[in-house]
């Protein structure tokens, strides 16, 4: 199956930028985690073990084609549901959300593997149809967005319930969708927003969207995190405080340091210059996977990496963005860099797909 | 793919490369901005930064008696707690505090280290009610150590040293009960034992917060975003059925007498419960504000085990008290009637055996009146046998024996009335029960051994006719917005006894205090008090005898007295039980102390005065040097000697 000159078609660049960034998450984990009291924990380490799986998981990706994994994707997809259900029923609280699958010592979040499997469901169907989508195709690729997205959003996690849209808009766009289309479903959007305000968000939900319009008005609940998050990141500088050296995550203003906010922590500790290089190898990670896109043999595999960088693409964004306090705190991770075992492990398999599809564009 | 189709698919894939190239510089430039641009103004944010939210204990509720003393109260203490989420240097601020408060570095150093799992915000406290010097030595220093806080902290204060068993004491709480509680934080205060135990809810109040905002040196800024106060609320006020006067008269008499022992005082038909003492006693102050090692381990190791309950713990023979039950037995099975005659020569023959009277040349003729008023055992073993012991357990169980009588204080124990049942479950080889030993119950003695709190309810049954009342505390709460009464708990049950069977066992009872009787030191003219004495073997006289000068252990017999008054609508009922005290006829004048005190409280009268510190009177000897060695089978029972020791817990 996996032939050795397809071994020199992998993108190396693409990978290796990958990994910088998975050693940057893992060195920001071990300094915020670290209690000058307490000495090391051992965070770090666990964030070490889910990148190993997460490079395996990669390896599995990789080595088959991806052609294969379309095939089987309405298969992939049914297993998703039937997790993604399992899990409401039956999988572990913690935090008030059902979220987890407890696999032993360990919990697997099913949720951050719906990202692949609807990328590739959604490239399976819209690679299939030879002409521009219609209505109906538009219908069937949002029902088949819908489901696993109000599966998770009843978890509930709003947050990576909305990472599934994304992939839908992304793959439509590239599948030729009518951006007349595009601009009905965002009047939509706005329209439905008052309807989901009172019905479908809880309190929480809605305290946070209130408190990032005015976060003075809850200094001490969510708007502490906003406020404190822009402390943490102007108080920074140009070169930052030095590892381990940031007071704000450190001495706890910021909760979840190691997780939402890793990105406040690296902004704080290595200042202007070491967001610049993040943001910068982000961006190529970005740029690069959609040249694979572009290169892509088949539509097929142009769809499935715009699905799979979709999600990754809008997550990095939020998420920066929030870190620096200019968007709503949501629980929405840095991917590849905040600590997380089912992300990283479902990040990393996303991009063995992208290494994939590059890889097999001269194969037939 | 179609050329067309893949030159639109390009050109929407430029698209998003733009799109997303532009999203990217966006960010950066707000990062500039953020970070480079209004740098200044963040790194001052920073700095002066350090929130820091203390803990504002809330004070418990007070406690008041039923005329509205106050029992319990709280008092100001401070305590010196370090915050580790200002600590730069641990070890040095340890040894610098250390030499500040005059306590061992390392007992410091554990203290931390037991607190170590914690979030570094929460105070660790090192110094609970610290002196004047520890407060000021610390606060001079302050600058050095930004990490050690004083606190001013209410503690508990009981402030006349009266009835430690029956409010408890509070300490912090354990770990268990955190894990347990979600309500509970480590370090939460909460009631270990009695009234402060099972009302915790109640007491506790809920702990407000001070989030200040303080710079890096460790002085507060004010009027900082982020500066905020939520007062704490303090705990529910509660009102006990308790007089403090008929306790404290209850407590100063033991002393006076120098007697250990229990007093159960109960208003006879609704069971509230007006004085509750057990002695000795623990001072619950010294818990107040962390009992020190050395305290607890002097209050665990003591011989006379202060730290037990032995009113609702204590289980002991009931001796001649028990007499009662045996007769409302025989009354309400219609085997006798009150004027049922029998021949006391001062011994009788059961089963082949001789079991003897108190009183070697007998009684002579007795009916059950005369027989409750001299106490006559005869009488006794006769019309028990004839009842049999299931009787005697079904109506001992009716009045208030042998089961627990749910009184609001936690781990009360049951006692035991037994029963050939009993006797077949707990024996290993399923003993049989053996018709002798039905005879040494007929007097209280055997395997019967019941704690003062369900003394006092029997006590109470018999004084209301039949009403087997709960004993209760609590009378009424106060959240802020007055006293509401609380209803008071239902009877545990009722049971309708003959009139004939009631005014016979007043009668006698009534004797015993105002005739001939062992109770005449409790009387009071004019409010025809009516008890009964009762005197519990510590050990056999065979017994004693080989015991004698073999051990340190005080020997003598304990002493009971059930009391009621007036005789014919009964205001107040109880039980005073005495540590060897030798008879029961000396606990009498401790019933009669609380009576006068009732009394005169309700006709408004001055309070009696104090008994003077006395050595114990010597009593009248009678009624229980009788049924020893081989004439009671049942006190062979290891539980003989065992269960007149209070039980742990």
């Amino acid at each position: 199956m996996f032939e050795r000159r397809l071994y020199y078609h992998i993108d190396w660049a693409l990978l290796a930028a990958v990994l910088v960034l998975c050693a940057l998450g893992v060195a920001m984990i071990f300094s915020t985690t670290a209690d000058p009291t307490r000495g090391a924990s051992h965070l770090y380490i666990t964030q070490l073990y889910a990148i190993v799986i997460g490079l395996g998981a990669m390896v599995v990706m990789l080595t088959i084609d991806y052609r294969a994994f379309a095939d089987k994707s309405h298969l992939i997809y049914i297993a998703l549901l039937a997790a993604l259900v399992y899990v409401l029923f039956l999988g572990s609280t913690q935090m008030g959300a059902r979220r987890w699958i407890a696999i032993g010592s360990f919990n697997l979040q099913p949720s951050e593997f719906a990202k692949v499997g609807v990328a590739l469901v959604l490239a399976k169907f819209f690679g299939e149809n030879r002409s521009m989508p219609v209505w109906t195709d538009l219908a069937i690729g949002a029902a088949l967005t819908g489901l696993p997205l109000a599966l998770i959003a009843r978890e509930p996690d709003l947050g990576t319930a909305v990472t599934l849209l994304p992939v839908f808009l992304a793959v439509a766009y590239l599948a030729g969708m009518q951006l007349r289309i595009l601009g009905i479903l965002c009047v939509c959007g706005l329209l439905a927003a008052p309807i989901a305000w009172t019905f479908a968000l809880k309190d929480y939900q809605k305290s946070r969207i209130s408190t990032f319009l005015d976060p003075k008005k809850d200094a001490k609940g969510a708007g502490y995190q906003q406020i404190q998050a822009r402390i943490t990141v102007g108080s920074g500088g140009l070169t930052g405080k030095g590892f381990k050296q940031g007071t704000q995550g450190q001495l706890r203003f910021l909760p979840v340091a190691h997780n939402d906010f890793i990105f406040s922590v690296l902004a704080e500790e290595q200042g202007f210059a070491g967001v610049l290089v993040t943001l910068g190898l982000y961006l190529f990670v970005i740029l690069r996977s959609l040249e694979a896109a572009r290169l892509a043999k088949d539509r097929l595999g142009s769809y499935l990496v715009l699905g799979v960088l979709a999600s990754f693409t809008f997550q990095v964004l939020y998420n920066i963005t929030m870190s620096a306090g200019l968007a709503p705190v949501k629980g929405l991770t840095l991917p590849l860099m905040s600590y997380g075992g089912s992300s990283m492990i479902a990040t990393l398999a996303g991009f063995g797909l992208v290494l994939n599809v590059r890889m097999r564009r001269f194969t037939n | 793919m179609a050329h067309e189709d893949r030159r639109r698919a390009d050109g929407r894939l430029s698209n998003l490369q733009f799109v997303i190239a532009g999203a990217f510089s966006i960010l950066a430039i707000s990062f500039w901005v953020l970070q480079v641009v209004q740098h200044a103004k963040f790194k001052e944010l920073a700095e002066n930064n350090h929130q820091r939210t203390l803990a504002l204990r809330a004070p418990r509720g007070m406690v008041f008696d039923r005329d509205g003393h106050v029992m319990v109260e709280n008092r100001h203490s401070y305590s010196i707690s370090i915050v580790r989420e200002q600590t730069k240097d641990l070890n040095r601020t340890v040894v610098l505090l250390a030499s500040l408060i005059n306590v061992e570095e390392a007992s410091v150093r554990e203290i931390v280290d037991r607190h170590r799992s914690e979030p570094i915000f929460r105070p660790i406290v090192i110094v609970q009610d610290a002196s004047l010097a520890q407060v000021a030595g610390v606060l001079a220093h302050r600058f050095e150590m930004p990490d050690v806080v004083v606190e001013e902290v209410p503690t508990r204060r009981y402030p006349d040293n009266l009835a430690a068993h029956l409010f408890g004491y509070v300490g912090e709480a354990s770990d268990v009960q955190v894990a347990r509680d979600d309500e509970l934080k480590s370090g939460d205060i909460v009631g270990k034992a009695g009234i402060e135990q099972i009302y915790n809810n109640l007491l506790m109040g809920e702990d407000g917060t001070k989030t200040v905002v303080v710079n890096s040196i460790g002085r507060e800024i004010p009027d900082r975003p982020g500066t905020d106060k939520v007062d704490p609320v303090e705990g529910k006020r509660l009102q006990l059925t308790i007089d403090a006067d008929i306790q404290r008269a209850v407590e100063e008499s033991f002393n006076a007498f120098g007697y250990k022992g229990a007093a159960v005082i109960l208003e006879p038909n609704t069971g509230e419960v007006l004085a509750f003492t057990s002695l000795p006693a623990y001072d619950p102050n010294a818990f107040a504000a962390g009992i020190d090692r050395a305290t607890w381990n002097a209050l665990q190791s003591d011989t006379f085990l202060p730290l037990n309950d032995r009113a609702i713990q204590g289980r002991y023979s009931p001796g001649s008290t028990f007499k009662m039950a045996v007769a409302t037995a025989a009354l309400e099975e219609g085997v006798i009637t009150p004027d049922f005659k029998v021949y006391c020569p001062g011994h009788a023959n059961f089963f082949g055996r001789s079991f003897k009277c108190w009183k070697a040349g007998g009684h002579g003729t007795m009916d059950l009146e005369h027989a409750i008023e001299q106490s006559c055992n005869v009488y006794f073993y006769t019309i028990g046998n004839m009842v049999g012991i299931d009787a005697i357990h079904k109506w001992a169980t009716l009045l208030g024996l042998g089961e627990k009588t749910g009184i609001d204080l936690p781990n009360e124990v049951q006692g035991l009335v037994p029963s050939p049942e009993w006797k077949r479950e707990n024996t290993k080889t399923h003993e049989k029960w053996y018709a002798g030993e039905t005879i040494s119950v007929s007097i209280g003695q055997g395997a019967v051994a019941l704690t003062p709190v369900s003394m006092a309810v029997y006590i109470s049954t018999i004084a209301n006719g039949g009403t087997r009342v709960t004993p209760h505390l609590l009378k009424a709460i106060d959240e802020g917005r007055g006293w509401k009464p609380v209803p008071a708990p239902a009877p545990h049950s009722q049971v309708s006894l003959k009139p004939g069977t009631v005014a016979a066992i007043h009668q006698g009872l009534w004797m015993v205090v105002n005739s001939a009787g062992t109770g005449g030191r409790s009387r009071i003219e004019g409010h025809d008090v009516s008890g009964k004495t009762g005197t519990a073997q510590v050990i056999s006289l065979e017994g004693g005898r080989s015991a004698a000068g073999k051990t340190t252990k005080d020997l003598r017999d304990h002493g009971w007295f059930v009391f009621f008054a007036p005789r014919d609508h009964p205001q107040i009922a109880g039980v005073i039980f005495a540590e060897h005290a030798e008879h029961g006829a000396n606990a009498a004048p401790i019933a009669k102390q609380a009576m006068e005190t009732f009394f005169a409280k309700k006709e408004g009268r001055p309070l009696p005065v104090p008994i003077k510190p006395q050595a114990p009177p010597t009593p009248p000897r009678e009624e229980l040097r009788v049924a020893e060695g081989p004439a009671s089978p049942a006190n062979t029972n290891s539980a003989s000697l065992v269960n007149l020791k209070p039980i742990t817990p």
